[in-house]
């Protein structure tokens, strides 16, 4: 088996890249929507072959097991690409908190199912009354022999209508002294009488989100990981690694290139006021890409990040969204219209690019919540 | 030696440059030491250039052949971020960009580089000039028999100055000259700005001035020295901007109103963070640019690279430091307290070769450019 770690940065990322640009079929490139499993079956298959489905997980469960300098040049390889991360919750979430927390049994039973998705997962996380607020959670789950017996709701559930399992935090000790007490992890099929999914119609007009209603719907008691009471220490331990992930400058970066092009074709440059709008975001851009490197030069070096890489995040969606309300500008009358712009021989959805820079804003954390976690823990606000 | 290992020592070298930079400005008095220069009207102190020079740091960017440290504008960019942190009135980006930067690309024979190196001298450089209308102008300065006439304008670090980097008209093309502060036909007029300094306008009239290069050499020189000094002005006002955030901090951490923090309230905690993040992005973005440089010999791209460092230094000090009266209420209007020392030195500072939204269009042209090159 290879140790990819072994080979230098730069040997690596070629190798990567050379995999995705021979590999990956071109009509999936930068895919504007999140794909359906059936969509990608043919990638994944590829993936599962080559062993690379799940580049952080260790190689013993049969992931790359790439360290963290490694793995940011995983990712970056496959935004530079547009290759879609596919149905990657199994991997990036539950995998990872079976690894850490969870028995042999279970490793046995779920990872080979995750790395072969013959489970699709979903993330039961947030619920109407606990967004930003999570440990507010309300979904509740009682022993009844073998089982757990679950009630409640989960919204914002991303493709839970093309999953097979999701994996939740629910309440398991209402009477707990604190809300981030009594809360548990746990693993449950979909498809039962007790799980109804309905999905959410989105301003883009795309039903990524659903929402899952929970009527004395029922999973094994083994499906509990790790100990009672103990799910919300263990879903923050997996968050650090996203927090520099979700503050990548790619998505801004795609824009920028796409405004660019669009801005060019229509020539909204011969306007000095647009040209100066053009460069402070192209500024922004560069300057963020600056900021990034230095956290993963952190990463790289084996250090662990703190709470003030919720910056990247902070600059990198604001400054998306930016660059998104550009292009509607330079479209003019064409601003409203849905569904690729022709400028000369590309095309460039305007208003696609807008509405996938909205929610970035809200999700991972809403930016209000990340200045709230630096401005106390960071900058060391009072109160 | 690993490639890795190179860097993290080169890095090693930086921070203990900045150590010492700090240290050698702490003891100096910091912020308070400006505060008397300009009370005092001195401009600023030729004790204290020594004692840089001393310390080495007019070295930094000369090659060790031409008695410098070679550290490269990297290490320029460090002692500018110290300069702007405690607001230090002394010309040190001026010397180390303008006058070192022309003098070591065209004459680094000549005994002016080592007395500048040592401290003995400050020689600014005047090369722009002004116009009918008020603004910058073509160069109409003549250089003829060894003799300068004509004039130039906005000159930094004229106080205190011993001669001047004169750029003028050779009759055959550009030349650069040197004249001596109490020179024939030489008349200094000072321009009092914000921050207690001055710029200075100079008249010549048959000034006698010693020849050290002509031709197209000056102006390449001239365009490398502009960008060495763009980017480190930028870098000043990182170190400006870093310290006039973590005064305001310090301030809304410890003034109470409604019998709290003014710094416990969300509104006032977001705004803060939001100049934390831009003070960060100016950093992380300036310090690329000071290292892309390093790297980089085409002048067009270095000029581009500057043009981004100062855009993005300039959009964050003004941001910060008037915020930062914002944030400190009242008492931020006053003369008393710090943070307008600092508003005032990034207005001069911004304003000086050029502010963000000059180097956005410099910028975007250079792009364009190279674009259409391609």
């Amino acid at each position: 088996m290879t140790d990819w770690n072994t080979l230098s940065d730069a040997e690596f990322r070629k190798e990567v890249r050379q995999f995705f640009e021979t590999e990956y079929p071109e009509e999936l490139r930068h895919l504007p929507h999140r794909p359906k499993f059936a969509e990608i079956k043919h990638w994944h298959r590829k993936l599962h072959v080559k062993g690379w489905v799940a580049p952080a997980w260790p190689a013993e469960f049969g992931g790359m097991g790439l360290n963290a300098g490694k793995l940011l040049i995983f990712y970056e390889e496959q935004q530079r690409w547009g290759v879609n991360r596919g149905r990657d919750m199994g991997v990036q979430m539950v995998g990872p908190l079976i690894i850490k927390f969870g028995t042999q049994k279970q490793k046995n039973y779920w990872l080979p199912r995750i790395l072969s998705c013959a489970d699709i997962w979903c993330q039961g996380y947030s619920e109407s009354g606990a967004g930003s607020d999570l440990a507010n959670l309300r979904t509740r789950a009682e022993v009844e022999g073998d089982d757990f017996v679950i009630n409640g709701q989960k919204i914002w559930t991303t493709m839970a209508h093309d999953a097979t399992h999701i994996f939740m935090l629910v309440r398991t000790d209402p009477n707990a002294p604190k809300k981030q007490q009594g809360i548990s992890f746990l693993l449950a099929p979909m498809d039962q009488p007790g799980v109804d999914v309905r999905t959410i119609a989105t301003l883009s007009g795309e039903t990524e989100f659903c929402e899952v209603f929970f009527d004395n719907a029922r999973t094994l008691r083994e499906n509990l990981v790790g100990e009672l009471n103990e799910g919300w220490t263990m879903a923050k331990a997996l968050l650090s690694f996203e927090r520099i992930f979700i503050g990548s400058p790619s998505l801004a970066q795609n824009a920028l290139g796409q405004l660019e092009t669009f801005a060019r074709g229509r020539g909204a440059f011969e306007d000095p006021l647009f040209r100066d709008r053009f460069s402070q975001a192209a500024l922004d851009v560069e300057d963020h890409a600056a900021l990034y490197a230095r956290f993963a030069d952190q990463l790289k070096r084996g250090e662990t990040l703190g709470a003030d890489v919720s910056m990247l995040k902070i600059w990198v969606t604001e400054c998306f969204q930016r660059i998104t309300e550009l292009m509607i500008e330079a479209a003019g009358p064409d601003g409203g219209t849905v569904g690729p712009l022709q400028v000369g021989n590309v095309s460039v959805d305007v208003l696609a690019s807008f509405y996938k820079a909205r929610p970035t804003t809200i999700y991972g954390g809403s930016n209000e919540i990340q200045r709230n976690i630096l401005s106390k823990a960071v900058l060391g606000l009072p109160g | 030696m690993t490639q890795i290992d190179m860097i993290s020592s080169d890095q090693e070298d930086l921070r203990l440059l900045r150590e010492s930079a700090r240290t050698l400005f702490d003891r100096a008095g910091g912020s308070g030491r400006a505060r008397k220069l300009r009370d005092a009207g001195d401009g600023w102190s030729v004790e204290m250039v020594r004692e840089l020079a001393e310390a080495g740091i007019f070295g930094v960017t000369v090659s060790e052949e031409q008695g410098g440290l070679g550290m490269g504008l990297a290490a320029a960019g460090v002692i500018a971020e110290e300069v702007g942190r405690v607001i230090a009135p002394e010309p040190v980006v001026a010397t180390l960009g303008l006058t070192l930067g022309l003098l070591r690309r065209l004459r680094p024979d000549h005994p002016k580089l080592e007395q500048l190196i040592g401290g003995e001298t400050v020689l600014p450089v005047a090369w722009l000039e002004r116009g009918q209308n008020g603004g910058p102008a073509e160069a109409s300065c003549r250089y003829a028999d060894g003799k300068l006439t004509g004039s130039k304008a906005w000159v930094v670090g004229a106080t205190g100055a011993h001669g001047f980097l004169v750029v003028a008209e050779g009759g055959g093309g550009p030349v650069l000259v040197l004249a001596e502060t109490g020179a024939n036909g030489l008349a200094v007029e000072m321009h009092r700005q914000a921050d207690g300094s001055a710029l200075a306008e100079l008249s010549f009239s048959g000034t006698p001035a010693e020849m050290l290069a002509e031709d197209v050499a000056v102006i390449e020189a001239l365009a490398g020295a502009v960008s060495d000094a763009t980017a480190l002005a930028a870098a000043e006002l990182v170190g400006l901007s870093d310290r006039a955030l973590d005064i305001t901090l310090d301030y809304i951490k410890t003034r109470e109103q409604f019998d709290k923090p003014i710094g416990s309230f969300q509104v006032i905690q977001h705004r803060a963070v939001d100049l934390h993040v831009m003070r960060e992005v100016a950093q992380a973005g300036v310090r690329e640019v000071l290292a892309q440089m390093d790297c980089e010999t085409d002048p067009k791209i270095r000029a581009r690279l500057a043009s981004r460092a100062k855009a993005r230094a300039v959009t964050t000090a003004k941001k910060i430091t008037r915020d930062g009266i914002q944030l400190h209420g009242a008492v931020g209007y006053t003369d008393e307290f710090d943070i307008g020392l600092y508003l005032n030195r990034a207005l001069v500072l911004s304003a000086w070769l050029g502010d963000d939204a000059y180097h956005r269009r410099i910028w975007f042209d250079a792009r364009e450019e190279e674009e259409a090159a391609k």
